[in-house]
């Protein structure tokens, strides 16, 4: 790595770390605070919310009307979604005069953005209004990013309360939750920032594509639009789809290095602030800095091999008589560089955010494995909004029920004993998500509607689709790319994949909290694991690793690494 | 037609997802205090 590579890291690492606590205390303040904050500014607007939704926030639900409310929102929203995008063609602000979404991309692109997965088997400019940009789209950047936030909080609600056996068990208000999390957290940052965006250069207008004349004198059309407000939130909601096709690679998106590091900062932000709201949660800070030092563990690891694998020229190209030393930039914008690339591909996979500065496809094979990794351990890397927290509280189960068992004593958490049900339920949460990569994986390389999207063969087109299936089960959205999905049959296969990864995961995990909640809380004695140290945060990022690489070793070692041995050998895909 | 088709799927993907979670209800029901 280089100096500025380390430079870049150290930067953004601080940016992070500076800003855990203090976001993290805000939050815990919004959704367990007596008093939320500006209450004078947000206070009312959370009011109208209520009483136009008919929410009464006090008004408590189990697990099961939890995840009522939460399948019930999904369904309406992404109902209204595809509506928006079929109906295009007939509604207001399209000044392009698109026609209507094809069924089975409006279905895909609906259900993308439903689960805060964002895979975009289109280019925006070229397909969507602006109409179907904001409300279709962006709206959905905003409420899954909200119900992700809200499903942490209930299973942290589970685990980390206390109350008498016969209280109910209950976990919040899932539309208490959602009205919070947009308007205190949501709306707020995406507002500061978008402007801070816009200030650097993103557009933000309304206006009809302008024709301009380039210097050698060729017209070109250069599409324009609400970028900056859908930006902020892109990142901020890890939610990742780019209102162009090049994402942030594209300059009206992300215009310079400093653009690119308050992006960065974004996607990290609110995961890692939530580590510290669930350490306030269960009244021990230091439960919050053990999941937080397990994430940046993971996170250096993956940075560190991406850097070194994309400062070496790419395979084919290494025996040419070239200047080598800005490693492999082929994909990668040249203001960004390969650093600033390799880093960027890191955070996004790790947190299951989506958007690229940069084509994962032409990454070298080992830097393309990392962004493939980083999203099948399970978008615990920091992880989405909300579902990072949630996703790493389901190994933080697993981990203690395997120190339980490596001493021989009933394995509790937070005084709370982890029995039968909660490890049923945690298995199914963990099975699910390579039973729908790895299958629908198998599925499409044995069968022509598979195959014959792809554009790259042997190790490299297993990848590719290795890659979508990844993306679009671990709700990340981000395309490895040289796969033209746009078609009928993968359209609709990964809308079922990015449903299943959002929303049969959800349930276990909503199910924990119900079985958790109620649990009577034994004191700590000498023989408890404690989880608030060193030695548990080893423990569980032993488990994210060996969970993930007994699960995904087989089908990454037919892809990106037997290509990186073959690429030493001299055979390139 | 095929409209008729994505939206019947969504329906019936989230009726699966609610019959999922009853049956997650299911096991928990030998859970102790």
């Amino acid at each position: 790595m280089t100096v500025a590579a380390w430079g870049q890291l150290a930067l953004f690492s601080a940016l992070v770390l500076l800003t855990t606590k203090p976001l993290g205390l805000y939050m815990a303040r919004v959704f367990e605070g007596e008093h939320r904050p500006l209450p004078r500014v947000l206070g009312p607007v959370e009011r109208f919310l209520f009483r136009l939704s008919g929410v009464d926030p006090s008004v408590e639900q189990t697990w099961v009307g939890y995840t009522a409310s939460v399948l019930a929102f999904s369904l309406f929203s992404m109902g209204v979604t595809y509506a928006i995008l079929r109906l295009q063609h007939v509604l207001p602000l399209n000044p392009q005069r698109f026609g209507p979404v094809d069924p089975a991309l409006a279905f895909n692109t609906s259900a993308s953005f439903t689960t805060n997965t964002n895979w975009q088997s289109y280019g925006g400019e070229s397909t969507m209004s602006y109409l179907s940009q904001m409300a279709g789209l962006a709206w959905h950047n905003f409420v899954s990013a909200a119900a992700g936030l809200g499903i942490a909080i209930a299973l942290a609600r589970g685990l980390t309360r206390r109350q008498a056996p016969d209280a109910p068990r209950t976990l919040g208000n899932f539309w208490a939750d959602l009205i919070r999390a947009t308007v205190y957290v949501l709306l707020p940052l995406s507002l500061l920032f978008a402007l801070v965006l816009v200030s650097q250069g993103v557009i933000q207008n309304l206006s009809a594509y302008r024709e301009v004349t380039t210097l050698e004198g060729a017209k070109q059309l250069v599409a324009l639009g609400p970028v900056a407000s859908q930006e902020a939130i892109k990142e901020l909601g890890t939610n990742g789809g780019g209102f162009f096709n090049a994402n942030s690679a594209h300059p009206f998106e992300n215009p310079s290095p400093f653009t690119n590091l308050v992006e960065l900062w974004l996607i990290f932000a609110i995961p890692a602030g939530l580590t510290y709201t669930y350490g306030r949660m269960a009244r021990d800070s230091r439960q919050g800095w053990a999941i937080l030092a397990a994430m940046a563990v993971l996170f250096l690891g993956g940075t560190g091999v991406a850097q070194r694998a994309e400062s070496r020229p790419n395979q084919a190209l290494a025996s040419l008589a070239l200047d080598h030393q800005a490693g492999n930039m082929e994909g990668k914008e040249v203001r960004f560089g390969t650093a600033a690339s390799a880093l960027f591909a890191t955070v996004t996979t790790d947190a299951s955010c989506g958007a690229v500065n940069s084509a994962h496809d032409s990454f070298n094979p080992l830097g393309g494995l990392v962004p493939l990794v980083n999203i099948q351990l399970g978008e615990v890397i920091f992880g989405g909004v909300g579902a990072g927290l949630y996703g790493m509280l389901i190994f933080v189960v697993l981990s203690v029920f395997i120190a339980g068992l490596m001493v021989g004593r009933t394995p509790e958490y937070l005084g709370k004993k982890i029995e039968s049900p909660e490890m049923k339920l945690a298995m199914l949460y963990v099975l699910i998500f390579p039973l729908i990569i790895l299958g629908f994986t198998a599925w499409a390389s044995v069968t022509r509607w598979g195959t014959s999207s792809l554009s790259n063969a042997g190790p490299h087109g297993l990848s590719e689709m290795l890659y979508a299936f990844t993306s679009a089960t671990g709700n990340n959205g981000s395309a490895f790319g040289g796969l033209n999905a746009n078609t009928t049959s993968w359209n609709t296969v990964l809308a079922l994949a990015m449903l299943g990864g959002r929303f049969l995961m959800i349930i276990p995990a909503l199910a924990i909290a119900g079985s958790m909640v109620g649990k009577k809380v034994v004191p700590a004695g000498p023989g408890t694991f404690p989880t608030n140290g060193p030695l548990f945060t080893f423990l569980l990022v032993s488990v994210v690793l060996i969970v993930g690489a007994l699960t995904f070793f087989p089908a990454l070692s037919l892809g990106p690494i037997v290509e990186h041995f073959a690429g030493a050998a001299g055979k390139v895909y | 037609m095929l409209d008729i088709v994505f939206i019947l799927a969504s329906v019936a993907f989230f009726a699966v997802a609610w019959a999922y979670a009853l049956g997650c209800d299911r096991l928990m029901e030998g859970r102790q205090p």
